[in-house]
């Protein structure tokens, strides 16, 4: 048994075969798991269409073979490896066996057995375990009260619709109001039931006959329904009739509040959620990581690249702050890994590159170690507040540094120079005027056109050729002749009118296509 | 006129910055606080530093440099005495090239309004060079080693004189890249207002005396042009 379990939990393609279902039914981020819920979702709704359709048509053979043995195995397949996946017995076996061999005992095959038996009992008792059962019931059609259960098919939903699961967990936060109410209602319809009861029926004109009537009638009067079809007759009657109208309006109000304030309460985790879930379909992302007057203009800046920005911040005020703005922003703290496990970012798929933003050297190291810690090849940028800590963010990981007074020197320095000069330069970076500077990647094919379009009368004098950035020296070319040869993968600085530019790129294109 | 001395009110970690830029392009630099703890972090430093107030009396300045000759850096922390400095400077000398700092975009607005000719938005800059690396990192990186460093390539303005042979000339009519191997980026039409405008912008300027060209080349290329628009050479 033990050399069983050994092998088993170290044969890979029984551990896969497992993950991928575990993948497959347990695990929301499975990218392929939404289309097996999808899956089950129509069978469920084509099996309750069945039913309705059945109740006055004559079903063919092939609908019923259909409806009660492929889609109960189905649901039976399902169930069954729902089972398999909750609990790993070779694990159990293996942990048994070493715990025993620890304390020098002999393996006691029967503990490792009953482990797990009683997981898979915890699975099997489960209410979502139940309800699988119940939808698989309809294979024995042939007793009639099994049809019916098809109908439990419908709470299967619960497995599939995150909403509906979502709803369940808000509600079974309020397990102990909801319960108390439920337990004064009952009361309530218990007492008035046996009142109306003795008070009407020995009443001939009163409709009120028997214990079920005088059930059926609370019930009808409590949730303030009142059909009107039964009512009480006597003078004793009307006025039990009125103490129950009068507890119902109570049953119903602190239903009500019970289930806004269960919302209420969750509201924040919802949203949390659902942004969480917005990250995880993003393809691609800058990650910002400390929210503040920088950070807004930075993504200013980077909207023009039309790519979209995440904001993780721990402070829920400047979180407010963001989403105001229309920010994506998390209330996540970027220096722990807690946080990426809960947002449960791709680094390598999802990001193009991480922003430290914070208003702290000490903090943005602490976020660079603990992304370094998760990634080592991710981009990662940040301001540096202090320039005597620009070696300590440089060890801890990070790729460039930004330092304003720095830049403000730099700028100093030109400005009292040449002053013209950097009223041009500001305006070239700053695509604030029709005129930019910016880069032509040079794809296959393009080597050759590249010079020839430029030629062109709409190009020629008008689009300016900086230089070219070499990809395979990683040296820049200035002002490069015909002669000097254009490879795959540089980049060519251009100046230019940004419509010119646009259109040059288009026609690069066209040509090598051509 | 060429400016020849500067004044740097504040001294900050900007101001700080700002003084070992600038030194080298200065035969006179004066550093004015407003506090003693700026005072005596400057003696630190080993720079002399006058205290000053924001009163209207500003005869060290008119002792110490000739205002036409003077540039101002405007480097106090606090956003509001900086607005008040620059109103205060222009208010009585209409001719001075003040440079400001400004922390965000909103200061900006206020600092230009208040008289600065050159303004240096703190937040702005950041932004824009965090997301230039990130949008466009060559040309970045390629315009920073141009502007900032100490590398072969730079950038370089040169007045047009008369006894020049591009006086008289259209833009188009001479090409830069070929025959001086620069890239010609903006002209000063003084015909066309004070204001440059990009070569590349289609329009084929005529050039005059006084006009300024704007140009990125290797340096010898741009002391050859700049010898050739002064008429040094033909």
């Amino acid at each position: 048994m033990v050399a069983a379990a050994f092998f088993l939990h170290a044969y890979q393609p029984y551990q896969k075969l497992k993950t991928f279902f575990y993948n497959f039914l347990e695990n929301p981020h499975y990218q392929y798991k939404k289309y097996f819920d999808f899956f089950m979702m129509g069978l469920i709704f084509l099996s309750v269409y069945i039913l309705i359709y059945s109740v006055k048509n004559e079903l063919s053979n092939q609908w019923l073979v259909f409806n009660n043995y492929a889609i109960s195995l189905i649901f039976l397949t399902e169930y069954f490896l729902r089972i398999w996946i909750y609990s790993d017995n070779s694990k159990i076996i293996i942990d048994q066996y070493e715990h025993d061999l620890f304390m020098h005992r002999s393996f006691s095959s029967t503990v490792a057995l009953k482990a797990i038996i009683k997981q898979k009992i915890k699975f099997m008792t489960s209410p979502m375990a139940i309800v699988d059962v119940l939808a698989i019931m309809p294979f024995f059609h042939e007793f009639r009260i099994f049809r019916i259960f098809v109908l439990f098919r419908v709470l299967k939903l619960f497995r599939y619709a995150k909403s509906l699961r979502r709803l369940i967990s808000i509600l079974s936060s309020k397990k102990f109001e909801i319960l108390t109410l439920a337990v004064f209602a009952a009361i309530m319809i218990m007492i008035s039931s046996v009142l109306i009861y003795v008070m009407e029926a020995n009443n001939l004109e009163s409709k009120i006959n028997t214990l079920p009537d005088a059930l059926y009638w609370s019930v009808v009067t409590i949730f303030t329904v009142g059909y009107g079809d039964i009512v009480p007759v006597t003078s004793e009657g009307r006025a039990v009739a009125m103490l129950i109208i009068v507890s119902g309006i109570a049953v119903i109000s602190v239903a009500t509040s019970i289930v806004v304030s269960a919302f209420t309460e969750k509201l924040d985790e919802i949203k949390t959620e659902r942004l969480i879930d917005e990250v995880s379909r993003l393809e691609r992302f800058y990650l910002i990581c400390g929210y503040s007057a920088l950070t807004h203009e930075v993504i200013r800046k980077l909207h023009k690249r039309d790519l979209p920005i995440v904001v993780l911040e721990k402070d829920l005020a400047l979180v407010a702050v963001a989403r105001a703005q229309g920010f994506l922003a998390l209330e996540y703290d970027s220096a722990s890994l807690e946080t990426y496990h809960t947002v449960k970012i791709h680094f390598e798929k999802q990001v193009e590159a991480i922003i430290l933003l914070h208003e702290s050297d000490v903090l943005n190291i602490y976020a660079a170690l603990t992304i370094r810690e998760l990634t080592k090849t991710i981009p990662l940028f940040s301001i540096l507040h202090s320039i005597e800590n620009r070696k300590k963010l440089t060890l801890a990981g990070i790729h460039s540094i930004v330092n304003t007074h720095e830049l403000v020197g730099l700028m100093s320095k030109i400005i009292s120079s040449q002053p013209v000069a950097f009223d041009v330069m500001h305006a070239l970076r700053s695509e604030e005027t029709p005129t930019v500077i910016d880069e032509v990647r040079l794809d296959i094919g393009m080597e050759e056109k590249f010079y020839e379009l430029l030629h062109e009368p709409l190009f020629y004098k008008r689009l300016s050729v900086l230089g070219i950035y070499k990809f395979s020296t990683q040296a820049f070319l200035f002002n490069p002749s015909q002669l000097e040869g254009i490879e795959v993968g540089d980049v060519a600085i251009i100046v230019a009118n940004r419509s010119l530019i646009n259109e040059f790129r288009t026609k690069l294109h066209r040509r090598v296509r051509r | 006129m060429k400016q020849t001395c500067a004044a740097v009110f504040g001294y900050n970690s900007y101001s700080k910055e700002v003084i070992k830029n600038i030194k080298d392009n200065y035969d006179n630099i004066g550093i004015f606080v407003l506090s003693d703890e700026e005072l005596v972090l400057a003696h630190h430093d080993g720079l002399m530093a006058e205290k000053f107030d924001l009163s209207d009396d500003w005869k060290s300045i008119e002792e110490r440099f000739d205002v036409e000759a003077l540039v101002v850096f405007c480097t106090l922390k606090d956003d509001a005495q900086n607005v008040f400095l620059i109103i205060s400077l222009r208010s009585i000398f209409d001719k001075l090239s003040i440079v400001a700092l400004a922390q965000n975009n909103e200061s900006m607005l206020k600092v230009k309004s208040a008289g600065a000719n050159k303004v240096m938005p703190i937040l702005q800059i950041a932004a824009s060079v965090i997301g230039d690396i990130l949008v466009k990192p060559i040309v970045t990186s390629v315009l920073h080693d141009v502007l900032y460093e100490d590398s072969d390539l730079s950038i370089m303005e040169m007045i047009v004189s008369s006894s020049s042979a591009l006086c008289g000339t259209h833009l188009y009519d001479t090409h830069f890249k070929r025959d001086f191997d620069v890239v010609l980026l903006a002209i000063v039409d003084h015909e066309m207002g004070a204001t440059f405008s990009f070569a590349s912008h289609g329009h084929n300027h005529h050039i005059d005396t006084g006009d300024v060209l704007v140009a990125i080349g290797y340096k010898e290329k741009l002391e050859h042009l700049k010898r050739y628009a002064q008429g040094e050479i033909s």
